[in-house]
Formats: structure tokens, C-alpha cells, sequence
């Protein structure tokens, strides 16, 4: 679920790091709060952060010889409570993007909203729901089927939307290709029928094992049940919507279905016509002829050949025998 | 009768090396001590010998048949030669993992096929062996040090391996515990079991040991062996009580 | 408790085992075995990181060049500024020894390729040209990535995000995550192997194996949080994280930022 860079635009990357900024900021208040009682808390976020990359990394196998992989967003928020759950994978996919390349730098706020936001929320709500009518194993297995396919419908609307939020003149898509009606269902369907059932299984019989072996290792929900950090958090939600607007022509999910249709199939269109024109520039031309529309041959001269000059000199450093090489 | 026979065995970690040029050979029935500093090759060796590191160069026979990386691909094979050697692990907080003890004990006789009374009656027996039946429906998570190197011995006893491995099997152990694990090993080397065990601690071990490998700082075979002859050697013994 | 010493053993396990085998696949503990091996491996020795003195710029410079990078990646749709940042890419990897360059070609062919897949079967709903800018770009963008993460060791990073105002929380908890990951990596390698050396048949369940060994390394995950705590308060830990930087010559740093804000005033006034 990880969305590399490059399939969403800046607009919606920073649109989603804007909205993540009052979550971040809720959870940090809260994890403090928490800290207060259970010192092993703060260092906890960090050893929690690798345990969720471990568990990001780890192939469980599935029927029929291939594997998927958890996320172990709902899982987390249960062991560990949702807020500091929410820091902790925060982190993870910091780490993960800057240092190991799953998911994009620019993309960090969009899968830190989805996996490290909506996952664990969503998944943790259910869980209380399902306690407070004692059925809570039933909670947990909703939650966390629930979490994993909603982070998956909102990654799939994110990316559905770039067609219709970024676009050359002609249509051509700037980001990820493909709109509403092809990413939504393909992000749902890979997490309903498989992703969705491997996380609930591997949730649940993880809780199942920490509460049978150490059930005081368990988050406990603080016993005064009030309302207000949701309450803020919906305001700080509602407080950024306008900013969504930033990022689009048509407000978020706020588009008609004429609308809709339109854009589609203005996209479409340019499968009958493609001449992938961005800015002027053929891209076929680009590596058939030296010359470029729109810019003086003198200049495409000199990126050309400059551009076979490096090649031809990385080929020869990469072919070298590294003597001298590191220290 | 050669059980395991090593030739020109070499294996290297990363950066580190692990074993140089190791020659050994192992008979049915030995008990046999693996002595050395730290990081000197036993850990090493234990882990070549139960088919988890496989060596760089040189060869590891088990009986007539070599144990290589191509050997060990196959999991029929490799499923094989774990239920012919069964370890214990240094740090027993890995090996444990069931929610109850009778349940990690159970987990290896479940996959031989036996039936219901078979594992329950193993179960049984192996809580005797290792005087662990009041830890039958403990957590093993919960257990302490010495409980859990009992455990664990337990649940590799109740697969029969011909051949025990054991990493440090004393250390956390009380000293009556010590002595009845030691009694417990000669036993089943009476019957028959090869009994490899690595341990830096001679004075534990110098009394059941039939025969002493010993491993220097640079990962080589310094000496080996007879009980008999270490006990004709007053230096060297006194070298291995200052590891 | 009262030891007790064992009478004598039972037949069982007096009489050699009767051979069990029965046919299976290749089991999931292999292979992740394997994945998680080559993930310790680098974390234990991370790939030594070229250091050159005379352009060695500042951690937080390099942090923001490449999210300028980047982010000018992203919003140009044009060609020619696109080459340019290209060759001031191949430019800088001129400067790698050999050995690295080539680490670098590899994992970025490979992560290029992965993060293309997706977009592949849109070449029949947007024709090659998209596909190719957009693979052009997304390429450019995870070579940068490529190199930041082959130029910066994990220190630098923290100090980056140190000297860029990052909470004391935030860097603290980067830092334990990245060490605790190689020890809960190890202790789950460990765990998978000593599994392995007690199956003897195809595993049935593997889902409850999985479950358990999760479970036992977030028990261990709090084991150690428990201990880091207590080490934490012994030594005094106050809340902040402290770095010393060494005072330095800043002109460099801002320079290396020069062709990048050059590219990027280029594309605000191109685009009029």
C-alpha cells in the first residue's frame, strides 16, 4: 500500500501532510499524557516502529503459493494504544522512505495519512465497539479487515483523483494514469479478497497469543471514557478541508457525476490520440532527433551532448575495478 | 561408527571469521564438550552441525551423506536431518513460543503423526525427565532462566534426536539444577544419544565430558581430547578453568 | 522447587527414531529468513558511504536539497529542466568509486522497475508517451532518493533533521527504531530457526506459528522498552536530544543548492 513517488502530485502530498499535522499534533499531546503513566511508553514508540517493519516486511504466505505482507496498523493500536500507535508507524514509514525506498519521500504525508492515520483508527474504533458489546475478538476481526480496506479505498481515491486534478492541456495525465473508476476498484479488490483476510488472521491471532501470555502487556483504555481529543480532531480535520481546495479545481469528492464522466472520458479520448504532448514537447522526438520544438537547436545540442559524454564516462567508472573505492 | 565427520571446514561471518580449517571427527555415542572463549567457533560449529549455517568451504558429513547448501534445499531433507538433531538454543527466549508448556512440548511429537496418547505420554515423560511437571500449564513466556533451559531441553527431548546439541545449557541454572541436567544428559547418552555440548564454564563440565574439543581465539581446533588424557594435563586444565 | 531426579527414561526415547518424513514445499520461514538475514546484514555494516571533504556539505543541506530535488521533480512537466536535473544527477555520481556506482545502478533499476509496474498497463489507456514521461520522471526522482540514501549515513540523517528544528521526541525515537531494529530483527531470526529445527513435517498452521512468534517479539519489544527506560532514566535522560556539530564553512552548502534554485527559477519563469 505503500504509493511511491511521482503517482500523486505536490498538491495532494502537501494536502495530506497539512492534514496529518493536527493528527501528529493530537498524538503527541495524548502519547505525553500516557508517558506520565507508563514511562516505558516513549521509548516504546521507537522499539514499536521497528516491530511494525518487521511486521511490513515479513512474507505471510496465502493459498496458492504467493505471499502478502501486513501492515499492522489495527494490530498496533491494540497493543500499544491508537495515538502512540500512530507516531510509532509514522516513523516507520519515515524510515522506510528515506532510508530503505518503500513508498515515496514527497508521498509521506499520503501514506502516513492512509497506514499510520485511518489504518489504526479506523481498526481501534471497531475494537472498542466490539468491547463495549463484549464481543471483542469479533471487534479486533472487524477492525482490522475494516482498517486495512478502508486505508485502501482512501490510497485508491487519492490516487483515482490525479487524472482528474492534474493534467496536461490535452488530458494526458501528469501522475498516476489511471482515474476513480480504475484505482478504487483495483485497491479494493487486491484488499478485500486477500490483503484484507491476511491481516485480520495475522491480528488476531497475535492479540490472541499476547493476551493469552501476557494480558497486562495489553494497552489499557484510559477508565475516563471522554470524548474531547476526537472532538478535536474532527475540528482540526475541519479546519483543513479548505485547504483541500488548494490542491483541486473540484473540491474533494465534492465532484458531480456529469463532471465526472466528462474527465473520464476526455481521458480516454487521448487513447485514440496519443501524442503524449506535454508542454510542446514530442516525446518520441526526444531521443530521435536532436532537436527539440520549442527550444533552440544549439541548446538541445549541448544537453545531448552532454548527456552522451556522461554516459559513456559512468559506463567507464561503473566498468572500473574499485582499487581506491571506500573508506 | 564415524557419525559426523568435518573436513577442512572453514566458515565466515560478514566480517568476522567463525571457524578456519576445521578437521573433526564424531562417533556414535560420544559426549563430547565444546570448550573456548567467546566467539571462538562453538556457537558456529553448533549451528553447521544442525544444518543452520552451511560452511563457506569444506565438508560436513552426517553418516555417509553430505550436508551442503544444495543437500539442505530440499525440505523433505532438511526436515530430516532436524528431526536427527535436535539443539538447544543459548538464549531459550527464542525457542519457546507456545502459550503453555505442556504445549511447547507437544508441538514437535504433534508433526511426528502420533496419536493422541503417544504425544500426551511423550509430554508426560519429558516434563518428568526434566522435572518440570509443576510447569506444565505455565506460560513459558513467564518462566524463569533456569525453567525456561529445562523447557527447552524438554521439547527437543520429545522428538528422539540422536544427536543433542546444546548451547551453553547450564548458564542461569542453580547448582542442584546443573547437576541434575548433567545427570539427565549421561543418561541419554547411556542410551545412546551423541551429545555435543558447547560451554565455557570447565568447571561444570569436567566431570561428565568424555572427551574435550577446544577452540582458540582464532576460531582453530587447539586440542581435542580423551577425559583421560585432559586429567594426565594439570596446565591445561588449568587454562580451560581461566576461560 | 524440589528437583527430582528422573528414574529412568522411556523406551521411546531409548530406541532410535523411526525416519518421518513426508513430502512439502519450500516453507515461508525460508524465505523470510533469507529476507530478513540480508536486512540484518545491512544494518550491521551499512555500505561505507563516500565521504568527499571538499564537497562534504552540511546533513540538514543535504536533507533539504533532496527534498527540493524532488519536489522540483515533480512539478516540472518540462523536458529540457528535466535533462538538466538528470545530468546534474550524473554529475554527482561521477564522484562515486566504481564499486558504489554500481550498487547504485542496481537498486535503482530495480526499485525503478517496481515502482513502474503499476503504471504499465496504462500504456493502453494513455498511449507510450505519458508512460514514458511518467516513467522518465518517477525514475529521476527514486535515482535522487538513491543517492541521498547512499551518501547519508543514519547519523547524518538524525543530525539533519536535528539542525532543521526536528522534535527532540521525533529524532529520539528514529534513533531507538533504527537500533532496536536490528535487535528485534535478530531476536525474530533467531526465533524462526529455532522453529525450523523443530519442524519435522510440513507446518499446518502456519498462521498460529506466525501469530506466536509476533506476539513473543512485541512481549520482547516491551521486554526492552522496559529496560531502555530504566537505562535511560539512570543516565540522566532529560527529554533532549543533544548533537554537537562541528562549526563550519557554510558556502559550500549554499552553493551545492545553487543549480537546483537555478532550475527552480527557471521553471517559475518557463512556464510564463
Amino acid at each position: 500500500m505503500h504509493i511511491p513517488d511521482n503517482y500523486l502530485s505536490p498538491a495532494t502530498c502537501g494536502t495530506l501532510v497539512a492534514a496529518m499535522a493536527p493528527v501528529w499534533t493530537v498524538a503527541v499531546i495524548k502519547v505525553k499524557a500516557q508517558v506520565k503513566e507508563h514511562h516505558e511508553t516513549l521509548p516504546m514508540l521507537g522499539i514499536a516502529a521497528s516491530l511494525a517493519f518487521l511486521i511490513m516486511m515479513f512474507n505471510l504466505p496465502i493459498p496458492g503459493g504467493t505471499t502478502a505482507h501486513a501492515v499492522g496498523g489495527t494490530l498496533l493500536a491494540v497493543l500499544i494504544g491508537p495515538w502512540a500507535a500512530c507516531l510509532a508507524l509514522t516513523v516507520t514509514l519515515a524510515l522506510q522512505a528515506l532510508l530503505f525506498g518503500d513508498g515515496g519521500i514527497l508521498a509521506f504525508g499520503a501514506n502516513a495519512f492512509n497506514m499510520a492515520f485511518i489504518m489504526p483508527f479506523v481498526g481501534y474504533a471497531c475494537y472498542r465497539l466490539g468491547q463495549k458489546l463484549h464481543h471483542e475478538k469479533i471487534g479486533l476481526a472487524v477492525g482490522a479487515y475494516l482498517g486495512i480496506n478502508v486505508a485502501a479505498l482512501v490510497a485508491g481515491v487519492e490516487l483515482g483523483l490525479q487524472p482528474l486534478l492534474a493534467h496536461t492541456a490535452s488530458g494526458a495525465p501528469l501522475y498516476c494514469p489511471y482515474g476513480l473508476s480504475i484505482a478504487v476498484p483495483a485497491m479494493l479488490t487486491a484488499h478485500l479478497l486477500v490483503a484484507g483476510w491476511v491481516e485480520l488472521v495475522f491480528t488476531l491471532l497475535v492479540f490472541q497469543f499476547v493476551k493469552k501470555v501476557a494480558p497486562t502487556n495489553l494497552y489499557q483504555t484510559p477508565t475516563r471514557t471522554n470524548q474531547r481529543p476526537w472532538i478535536a480532531l474532527l475540528i482540526g480535520l475541519a479546519a483543513l478541508s479548505p485547504l483541500g481546495l488548494l490542491a483541486s479545481n473540484t473540491a474533494w469528492g465534492e465532484w458531480d457525476p456529469t463532471e465526472l464522466k466528462q474527465l473520464l472520458a476526455q481521458q480516454h479520448l487521448s487513447t485514440q490520440a496519443p501524442q503524449g504532448m506535454v508542454h510542446g514537447f514530442h516525446f518520441q522526438a526526444l531521443f530521435s532527433d536532436y532537436a527539440i520544438a520549442g527550444l533552440p537547436v544549439s541548446v538541445g545540442y549541448i544537453l545531448s551532448a552532454l548527456s552522451a559524454i556522461l554516459i559513456f564516462l559512468l559506463l567507464i567508472r561503473g566498468l572500473q575495478h574499485g582499487s581506491e573505492t571506500t573508506n | 561408527m564415524v557419525l559426523i565427520k568435518l573436513a577442512n571446514l572453514c566458515y565466515d561471518y560478514p566480517n568476522t571469521c567463525g571457524l578456519d580449517h576445521l578437521d573433526l571427527t564424531i562417533n556414535t555415542g560420544e559426549f563430547v564438550c565444546l570448550m573456548g572463549p567467546n566467539g571462538s567457533g562453538k556457537s558456529t560449529l553448533l549451528r553447521i552441525l544442525s544444518g543452520l549455517a552451511t560452511p563457506k568451504t569444506g565438508e560436513y558429513w552426517l553418516r555417509d551423506q553430505a550436508i551442503t547448501a544444495n543437500y539442505l534445499s530440499d525440505a523433505q531433507r532438511r526436515q530430516r536431518l532436524h528431526q536427527t538433531v535436535g539443539m538447544v538454543f543459548q538464549n531459550t527466549d527464542v525457542q519457546l513460543f507456545n502459550t503453555s508448556v505442556a504445549e511447547e512440548i507437544a508441538f514437535g511429537p504433534r508433526q511426528l503423526g502420533l496419536n493422541d496418547a503417544e504425544i500426551a505420554q511423550r509430554v508426560t515423560d519429558c516434563l518428568h525427565l526434566t522435572a518440570c511437571e509443576t510447569l506444565r500449564d505455565r506460560v513459558p513466556y513467564q518462566l524463569s532462566g533456569g525453567e525456561k533451559k529445562r523447557v527447552a531441553l524438554a521439547s527437543v527431548l520429545a522428538l528422539n534426536p540422536e544427536i543433542l546439541l546444546l548451547d551453553e545449557p547450564l548458564n542461569g541454572l542453580t547448582i542442584a539444577a546443573q547437576q541434575q541436567m548433567l545427570t539427565l544428559l549421561q543418561r541419554l547418552n547411556a542410551a545412546g544419544k551423541t551429545i555435543i555440548m558447547a560451554s565455557h564454564n570447565f568447571q561444570q563440565v569436567q566431570a561428565v565430558g568424555q572427551r574435550f574439543i577446544i577452540f582458540n581465539s582464532l576460531h582453530q581446533l587447539d586440542a581435542d581430547m580423551s577425559q583421560a588424557d585432559l586429567q594426565s594435563q594439570p596446565e591445561r586444565q588449568a587454562q580451560l578453568m581461566t576461560l | 522447587m524440589d528437583p527430582k531426579q528422573p528414574t529412568e527414561l522411556p523406551d521411546w526415547l531409548q530406541q532410535p527414531a523411526s525416519a518421518h518424513s513426508q513430502a512439502s514445499k519450500t516453507s515461508f520461514l525460508q524465505r523470510n529468513q533469507r529476507h530478513l538475514r540480508s536486512l540484518l546484514t545491512r544494518l550491521a555494516q551499512p555500505a561505507p558511504v563516500v565521504k568527499n571533504q571538499r564537497w562534504h556539505l552540511a546533513p540538514q543541506i543535504n536533507l533539504i536539497r533532496l527534498l527540493l530535488l524532488v519536489l522540483l521533480i515533480a512539478l516540472i512537466n518540462n523536458v529540457t529542466l528535466l535533462w538538466c536535473l538528470a545530468l546534474l544527477l550524473g554529475f554527482q555520481l561521477l564522484l562515486l568509486p566504481p564499486s558504489q556506482l554500481r550498487r547504485f545502478v542496481r537498486s535503482w533499476l530495480i526499485s525503478s522497475f517496481v515502482a513502474l509496474l503499476f503504471v504499465l498497463p496504462s500504456y493502453w489507456l494513455t498511449g507510450p508517451g505519458t508512460l514514458l514521461f511518467f516513467g522518465l520522471k518517477t525514475s529521476l526522482m527514486l535515482a535522487n532518493a538513491q543517492y541521498y540514501r547512499l551518501t547519508t549515513p543514519f547519523q547524518d540523517l538524525l543530525s539533519g533533521l536535528k539542525a532543521l528544528h526536528c522534535p527532540d521526541v521525533l529524532i529520539m525515537t528514529l534513533a531507538i527504531a533504527i537500533t532496536y531494529l536490528r535487535m528485534l530483527g535478530q531476536h525474530l531470526l533467531l526465533t524462526m530457526e529455532a522453529l525450523e529445527l523443530r519442524t519435522v513435517a510440513p507446518t499446518k498452521h502456519p498462521y498460529r506459528l506466525i501469530g506466536a512468534m509476533f506476539g513473543n517479539l512485541y512481549l520482547k519489544s516491551y521486554a526492552y522498552a522496559l529496560e531502555l527506560y530504566a537505562a535511560m532514566e539512570a543516565r540522566g535522560f532529560n527529554g533532549h536530544y543533544v548533537r554537537t556539530s562541528p562549526t563550519r564553512n557554510h558556502w559550500p552548502d549554499y552553493l551545492s543548492l545553487g543549480p537546483d534554485i537555478l532550475v527552480l527559477i527557471l521553471f517559475i519563469f518557463w512556464r510564463n
